[in-house]
């Protein structure tokens, strides 16, 4: 993983590419460019000194959110990011080329930088279907992913969808839309969950690759700790009303004007793993329980099958009845009691009946 | 040779091009042509090339849900399907929202469009016009002094800041790491522009990339993110609180200070640097006058922006509503989101099935049930399409209709519906535009036209969020402080039928959800959205959708770089996510 | 009917008087009339109530947790009601896993009662016709209960399905929650903080130990039932068992 150190002219040069050969891709893109002659060797001197790490971003089953968060990102400048940090050579959202001039990129890169590029993916691929519920070139998507995938050097998985299969997987899945890591098994993954992630995550997560050449260190589920090791509610500001006993009862009462707990209003921030308590949202100006709405759980796995967003406890569908836990048990408790009860009947009936045989007296030593 | 019912001759015997992946959109899309021996385009099919579900997954579930859900089909366009989502549970089970939650959703609204028209010109329709690699070639001095020629007030307008910005260009290309410029079509001659307005609009790709993030902070405010804040079933969730105990945690003073000043922001940068692009910009491409398909012949809105809280009636809605069809500019019909004559969708062309395919469903009766077949003509395989057949099914994207005609929807349609009803500061608008550029009404029927109308809307809409910013602070005022109404938040409350739709005008058009509830849970849900009336595929009598019309009969400069294909596609700002969801 | 009589006596969960064993397995011969035997241990009756009392506290607490009171008013930093009953829960909590520890150290060196707990004979047929038996006994099928010096099997696999795995699994759930309050790196996310992922994210998590608390509060509802009718009913001493430690027999028939 030294690569970020490895310029462009070493990387073909190791791939066994001669220098004669590079000047010419050198020429061909002063031409490509309708650049004079002149501009020759000054590409073909900035290639050999100083490379930016190409990325290549492809697109799944997704809602495109992850990157128009991406594009928020204030620190680094997402201008900043693209023209001097790193080399989106491939992102169907942006790119200027498109049909057969976008494919063409997308192989000229995986060609030139096998092993030295990142890949990025936002959204997932379906396997229903013959991956056809998300076609790119007239192929199912996932035939594009494990084809970048392949000789990738990382990939990063932004956002709920591709980290964990987001709003496309929730139940009943009808596409069978896979979280990446289910499909490709074989290259570190690295999960940045939220939906989307918040601006800076991304682009932190970016920088510090670049920045320290390696990858950023990962929790159990593949995320990097450095954003989401501990909860929202770990660090959210309405803690003390949450530790006190004060809650939000219903919309805009007292309790919401007061900024208490929200977490009677269903309030995820106590099960979800992000870092909005602290970096908060486009450039620290607020994040959702700021704004007076309860966490909905973005970044955990299955967030939206994990019972309703104004609930405390979650829904539990088995044998198609539904209900919480407090439901479910309060009814079965329940139904316990009134079994013991009809069994105590019964058996002062039977016993009102067999008194001799189940004689006690005097047998209880204290 | 094919005549479709809304006037189009359809040739597809010449050279078949295809665009697979159609790019600078949201979502995956894939775009067909024939092309007659002049390179003229006689044949149109437009392909939603993905389809989530969405529809089916809501089925079951809590109806103050549904907006997170909803929401969550499109990310560029986002908050506006939450809206619409609440609309429709509000309408469903008869909740009356506060004044002030209809103003910071107004608010709200209008940010999205003000924010979604300036990405969609900067970062996804420019590069269409605009060639950042000839901007190598400007004369700063030049750029420096179109800039404050075109926009005596925008403050960054020296020969050093636009000298700067092309040594960093310069930088980047001679890299040789051309990143998001890669394989663009630079030498073609569809671009227009002199090297110093490619500079000065490249330096507006980056000034407005910094811009954007600042404009959704009133999205951040009110909703805790952007992208996908957070909505309510019946008002908002963020409290107001002025001066009592906590307001420093609520809506308060320094909040709306910000909301304020980011109001202010979005109004400047439209009025010193979107409009005059555009103007400028425009004003080389005045002879492309392609790409009018639909819009002059069959457009249509659903309204927006209502004055009063639950007001819905088009007379008191700041944007226009109402059908136009067969080009009769002069009545404008109205629109009836009830009605199950009017608006229905068919899929003959559809990757769904119907049990009759030769009738249209009104979405409260939709039925979304995937089958994805490719017809006798494909060109490969089915995991490996050369060519699709667009005499079968060929599209994600159902075909909604409107009394049986595809509509066009969007800024464009807006314009021409407000215009033609009379809309005083939309017509006033217009007007100013044309004359400026000096051009007749009918060049607003055109892929041009419908770029133009984005930014006037975009105009309108920074404008009128400073109303409702003024409406919610006097209400404020006069001791209202209220954001929601929970008296029917709870299930046990609700009827145990109902039925509801919600509607809106999303950036790219007329938006609708319909639902509906049964004993606490949705029913049934269904979307109807822009793009999926602009990128229809054909209906079940042979007309195409807008995308397609728009397309006809286009020349292009070359064959095989699809510069007229993107350019009139993107004025459409097409959002596939969106269309199919 | 009574099939049992023939049957060579099983270890711990047998009927009582072809063994005939008191006291840690010395004395008595078949047919000698037992009246006292000497069962639950000082440290496991102990443990029984500190249990019981730390999994009422945790009941209550736990449900608090999920349901929390009415909100109360004031400045937040001059309340922390809901703070105390966190804090009331994993005290509770500590306790349970720490007498929960100890109840398995003292299976190994305290006498064969104290193993019963933990130990169950499933593969043998004859144990599996005495719970049986114990079935038809409470369906009213059978006359008479057998006697038994430690729990009868039917008790004995209810016990092991409620206490053993129940109470193993909220500790470890609950753990793996007290994890995520102590963050990565504390010990309990050392020791449980894989259970998070496994069961598929954090929210998940609380449902299943909520549900848990549900498990146990329905064994609440029919230990104390059966302890008490058990007592009236049966032909052993029962609740006074778990006081003092002395199972005492009410009558002499051999079994
Ligand atoms: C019989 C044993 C126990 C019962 C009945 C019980 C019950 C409960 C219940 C009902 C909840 C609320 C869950 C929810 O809805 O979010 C809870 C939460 C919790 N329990 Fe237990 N529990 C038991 C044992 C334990 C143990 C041994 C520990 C270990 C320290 C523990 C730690 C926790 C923690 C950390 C929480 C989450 C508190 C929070 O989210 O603020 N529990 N318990
Ligand atoms: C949450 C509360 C309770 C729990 C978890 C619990 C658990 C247990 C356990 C595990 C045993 C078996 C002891 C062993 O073999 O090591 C036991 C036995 C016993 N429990 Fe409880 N207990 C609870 C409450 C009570 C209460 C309230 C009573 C009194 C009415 C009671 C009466 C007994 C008796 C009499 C026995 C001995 C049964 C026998 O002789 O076989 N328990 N209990
Ligand atoms: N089409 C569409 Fe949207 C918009 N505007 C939704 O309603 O973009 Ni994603
Ligand atoms: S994770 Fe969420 S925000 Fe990102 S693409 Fe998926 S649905 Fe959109
Ligand atoms: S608002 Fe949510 S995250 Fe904050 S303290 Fe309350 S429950 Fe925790
Ligand atoms: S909903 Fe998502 S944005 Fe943050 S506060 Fe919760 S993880
Ligand atoms: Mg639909």
């Amino acid at each position: 993983m030294n690569t970020a150190t490895e310029t462009f002219y070493e990387v073909m040069r190791r791939q066994g590419i001669t220098r004669r050969s590079f000047i010419k891709y050198c020429s061909l893109t002063a031409a490509a460019l309708g650049l004079g002659p002149s501009f020759v060797p000054k590409i073909a001197h900035a290639m050999e000194t100083k490379p930016r790490t190409p990325v290549i971003w492809v697109h799944g089953l997704e809602c495109t959110c992850c990157s128009e968060s991406f594009i928020r990102s204030a620190h680094p400048l997402v201008k900043d990011v693209v023209l001097s940090m790193i080399s989106l050579d491939y992102d169907d959202t942006l790119m200027a080329s498109a049909g057969h001039q976008a494919e063409a990129a997308l192989e000229d890169t995986i060609e030139r930088y096998r092993g030295n590029y990142i890949l990025a993916v936002e959204g997932n691929p379906p396997l229903n279907e013959d991956g056809m519920y998300c076609i790119v070139g007239g192929k199912p998507f996932v035939e594009q992913l494990r084809h970048a995938a392949k000789d990738a050097k990382a990939i990063i998985s932004w956002g709920a969808c591709a980290s964990f299969g987001c709003v496309q997987a929730a139940k009943p899945n009808p596409t069978r839309a896979t979280p990446v890591h289910k499909v490709i098994t074989d290259k570190p993954i690295i999960k940045v969950p939220g939906c989307p992630p918040i601006a800076e995550v991304m682009t932190g997560v970016i920088t510090y690759m670049l920045t320290f050449d390696r990858l950023p260190e990962l929790d159990r589920t593949g995320r990097p700790k450095m954003f989401y090791s501990q909860r929202i509610h770990d660090k959210c500001y309405r803690r003390p009303h949450f530790d006190a006993g004060q809650f939000v009862e219903a919309w805009d009462d007292e309790g919401a004007r007061r900024g208490y707990c929200l977490y009677k209003v269903g309030c995820k921030g106590p099960t979800t793993y992000n870092a909005c308590s602290t970096v908060r949202w486009n450039e620290g100006v607020s994040f959702p329980i700021q704004s007076g709405h309860g966490c909905i759980g973005c970044s955990e796995d299955g967030f939206w099958d994990k019972g309703g967003f104004y609930d405390r406890l979650e829904n539990i569908q088995a044998f198609g009845i539904e209900g919480n836990a407090d439901q479910i048990g309060g009814y079965a408790a329940a139904g316990v009691t009134g079994a013991v009860a009809l069994h105590a009947a019964v058996s002062a009936l039977k016993r009102a009946q067999h008194k001799p045989e189940t004689d006690t007296s005097g047998k209880e030593d204290a | 040779m094919v005549a479709t019912p809304n006037g189009f001759d359809l040739d597809n015997t010449g050279r078949r091009v295809v665009v697979d992946p159609v790019t600078r959109i949201e979502g995956h899309m894939r775009c067909e042509v024939n092309l007659d021996e002049n390179n003229v385009i006689r044949n149109a099919v437009s392909t939603g090339t993905m389809w989530r579900g969405l529809e089916v997954i809501l089925k079951g579930r809590d109806p103050r849900d549904a907006w997170a859900f909803t929401e969550r089909i499109c990310g560029v366009c986002t908050g506006t399907h939450a809206l619409t989502s609440v609309r429709a549970v509000e309408d469903a089970l008869g909740i009356e929202i506060p004044e002030n939650a209809n103003s910071i959703r107004n608010i709200m609204q209008l940010n999205l469009q003000v924010h979604d028209h300036i990405v969609h010109f900067y970062h996804l329709h420019a590069l269409d016009w605009v060639n950042p690699i000839n901007a190598l070639k400007a004369d700063p001095k030049a750029t420096s002094e179109l800039q404050q020629a075109v926009s005596p007030s925008h403050p960054m307008s020296s020969p050093g800041y636009f000298r700067d910005v092309q040594n960093r260009l310069k930088n980047f290309v001679e890299s040789g790491q051309l990143g998001l410029f890669k394989n663009g079509y630079w030498s073609n001659p569809a671009y227009r522009l002199p090297p110093e307005a490619d500079l000065m609009a490249t330096t507006h790709y980056l000034e407005a990339l910094d811009l954007q993030k600042e404009v959704v902070k009133i999205h951040t405010i009110f909703g805790g993110k952007n992208p996908h804040p957070n909505w309510l079933v019946g008002g908002v969730p963020c409290p107001i609180n002025m001066d009592g105990v906590g307001s420093v945690g609520a809506i308060n003073m320094e909040r709306l200070n910000l909301v304020s000043s980011i109001v202010d922001l979005c109004e400047t940068f439209v009025r010193n640097v979107y409009l005059p692009d555009l103007i400028a910009i425009g004003g080389f491409y005045k002879s492309w006058l392609y790409g009018g398909g639909l819009s002059g012949s069959a457009v249509m809105a659903y309204g927006d922006i209502p004055e009063n809280a639950n007001n819905f009636d088009p007379a008191q809605m700041h944007l226009p509503s109402g059908a136009i069809i067969d080009g009769d500019l002069s009545q404008v019909h109205e629109v009836d989101v009830r009605d199950p004559e009017q608006i229905q969708e068919f899929v003959p062309h559809s990757w769904y099935s119907y049990a009759d395919e030769s009738v249209g469903l009104h979405p409260w009766d939709g039925v979304t049930e995937p089958k994805f077949a490719l017809g006798p003509n494909t060109k490969g395989t089915k995991t490996n399409i050369q060519a699709l057949d667009e005499a079968a099914k060929y599209s994600w994207i159902k075909a909604p209709r409107w009394r049986g005609h595809a509509m066009e929807v969007g800024p464009l349609a807006r314009y021409v519906v407000g215009y033609a009803s009379g809309h005083e500061d939309i017509k006033d608008q217009v007007d100013r535009l044309l004359t400026t550029m000096d051009l007749p009404v009918s060049a607003l029927f055109s892929t041009l036209g419908r770029t133009a109308a984005r930014a006037l809307e975009a105009e309108y809409c920074a404008r009128l969020q400073r109303h409702f910013f003024d409406k919610l602070v006097a209400n404020i005022r006069n001791g209202d402080s209220s954001t929601a109404n929970v008296e029917k938040w709870d299930p046990s409350s609700w009827p145990s039928e109902a039925k509801g739709v919600g509607i809106s005008e999303a950036p790219r058009g007329a938006l609708g959800h319909w639902i509906r509830v049964k004993d606490g849970r949705i029913e049934n849900y269904q979307c109807v959205v822009p793009t999926t009336w602009n990128g229809s595929p054909r209906d079940n009598e042979g007309n195409i959708g807008a995308f397609e019309a728009a397309l006809m009969n286009t020349p292009m400069e070359r064959a095989e770089e699809p510069v007229e294909i993107l350019r009139t596609l993107h004025s459409f700002d097409p959002c596939l996510a969106c269309s199919t969801h | 009917m009574n099939v049992h009589a023939k049957q060579p006596a099983l270890h711990d969960a047998a009927p009582i008087a072809p063994l005939g064993t008191a006291d840690g397995g010395r004395g008595g011969g078949i047919g000698r009339k037992v009246t006292s035997i000497y069962v639950y241990q000082a440290p496991v009756r102990i443990w029984h109530w500190v249990n019981a009392l730390a999994i009422l506290v945790l009941a209550v607490t736990g449900y608090l947790i999920g349901s929390p009171p009415t909100s109360i008013g004031g400045e937040a930093s001059d309340h922390y009601l809901f703070g105390y009953i966190r804090f009331a829960h994993f005290a509770a909590g500590y306790v349970l896993a720490v007498g929960f520890a100890g109840r398995i150290y003292w299976a190994f060196v305290g006498n064969h009662h104290a193993r019963q707990l933990f130990t169950l004979p499933v593969w043998s047929k004859r144990w599996w016709g005495e719970v049986a038996f114990e079935l038809r006994w409470y369906l009213f099928l059978e006359r008479q209960p057998k006697k038994y010096e430690g729990h009868n099997p039917l008790a004995q696999l209810a016990m092991f399905c409620f206490v053993t795995l129940g109470l193993s699994f909220m500790i470890v759930t609950g753990f793996a929650l007290y994890a995520e309050g102590q963050q990565a790196g504390g010990w309990a996310d050392v020791a449980f903080g894989w259970v998070i992922p496994l069961v598929g994210g954090s929210m998940t998590l609380h449902t299943l130990h909520h549900l848990g608390m549900w498990w146990i509060v329905i064994f609440m509802i029919i230990h104390i039932y059966v302890a008490i009718r058990e007592d009236i009913m049966s032909r052993q001493s029962i609740v006074s068992t778990m006081i003092s430690g002395h199972r005492t027999f009410k009558d002499d028939d051999p079994d």
